[in-house]
């Protein structure tokens, strides 16, 4: 069979992906510093926030691999790919299992962060909407979730190399020019400017309503009549 | 009158023993005293981070370092590993076996905040902030350690 060359990933996943390989990175090596660092910790989680919105949105209204419908993976579709008779481009059931787990962990680890608390002086930015013993119990799933992260990325990672080297197929290079050679499926369409506009704009919201910007501030300590001793 | 000598001081030695510390009481004295240290360390963020007033930061400072210099120790009763205070208690068991681990983070939070109401009252912006984080890190070392994850 003849094969051709298909435009896969569009650009904004491909950003989407190495954005968020980049600030997952550095979220986990400023979380697990600490000290000052933490300030970026929860800077690069507002962050993360944004992406992951963002490829919600774009599962959604983006080009035709990345949106969700194309390669939700129904039970059929997982028992045919383990048959072996899996021919269709884009994400694999098995892969698609893969990223929802990962987009659900890190969704979950970046909103459990706006509400903890670290017992010394960070809180997230929307602590003071659950209170300290919510707080503390969101805080020990955010600790306990970063494991499950550490396992799935683990998981992805092995799967890219088992493609790599046993099965000859290079799953990392699409990732980074966005084209593949194929045997059968057409290019990717849809997801033009508009659509990119769209979920960088409820991108851009989700990012603000986590950021707890619009909560009412405390006033300034000065403005408060508090004992001199 | 010999009696009542006696009677007094059986009831003063009782009352000696009644003001050994209770287990909870214990328990309750770690978690004021590191809320309190939660307070002061708030306070000297807000400073690092916004208009630097140095008063506060000295004060503050101060505060985090009479409570690691505090003896702190004497509070990790035998049994104390379980039970409430204000709350339950989150430390792990592990801090009471793990003796070794748990003097070295000890010393070094020690350390840091000696250090920290050193810089403090030079009135260094820059330096506090910097040893702000050094402190904190101290802090969590510790948390990451010994405290239970819920």
């Amino acid at each position: 069979m003849s094969s051709k060359r298909i435009r896969l990933w569009d650009l904004p996943t491909r950003l989407f992906h190495w954005l968020l390989v980049l600030a997952v990175i550095g979220a986990v090596i400023c979380g697990q510093m600490g000290g000052n660092l933490i300030v970026w910790h929860g800077r690069l989680g507002l962050f993360i926030i944004g992406l992951v919105v963002f490829r919600l949105v774009w599962g959604l209204i983006g080009s035709t691999y990345a949106r969700f419908a194309q390669f939700f993976p129904t039970p059929a579709k997982i028992r045919a790919y383990l048959r072996g008779e899996w021919r269709e481009p884009g994400h694999n059931p098995l892969g698609a299992l893969s990223v929802f787990g990962l987009l659900a962990v890190v969704g979950f680890q970046a909103a459990s962060g706006l509400f903890v608390n670290d017992d010394i002086a960070f809180r997230g930015p929307l602590f003071d909407l659950v209170g300290k013993a919510l707080s503390n119990r969101l805080t020990g799933l955010h600790h306990l979730a970063a494991d499950l992260l550490y396992v799935l990325v683990g998981l992805h990672v092995a799967a890219i190399a088992f493609y790599a080297r046993v099965k000859k197929n290079n799953l990392l290079l699409p990732m980074l020019t966005g084209t593949k050679e194929v045997e059968q499926g057409e290019d990717a369409r849809g997801g033009g400017l508009l659509a990119l506009i769209v979920a960088v704009l409820l991108a851009l919201a989700a990012v603000y309503g986590a950021s707890g910007a619009w909560l009412p501030k405390p006033p300034p300590p000065s403005a408060v009549d508090t004992p001199a001793w | 009158m010999k009696k009542l000598m006696l009677a007094l001081l059986g009831i003063t030695l009782a009352g000696g023993a009644a003001a050994q510390m209770k287990p909870e009481e214990a328990i309750k004295f770690r978690q004021s005293a590191y809320a309190t240290m939660a307070w002061n360390m708030q306070r000297i963020k807000a400073n690092v981070e916004g208009a630097y007033n140095q008063d506060e930061v000295i004060k503050a400072a101060n505060v985090i370092q009479s409570i690691a210099n505090s003896g702190m120790g004497a509070l990790y009763l035998p049994g104390t590993d379980k039970g409430k205070g204000w709350e339950k208690t989150r430390v792990k068991p592990a801090l009471f076996t793990d003796k070794e681990q748990v003097g070295k983070l000890a010393t070094n939070f020690n350390r840091e905040a000696n250090e920290m109401a050193k810089v403090a009252a030079t009135g260094d912006a820059a330096a506090a902030k910097i040893q702000f984080g050094k402190l904190g890190e101290t802090c969590k070392a510790c948390h990451d350690d010994f405290r239970i994850k819920e």
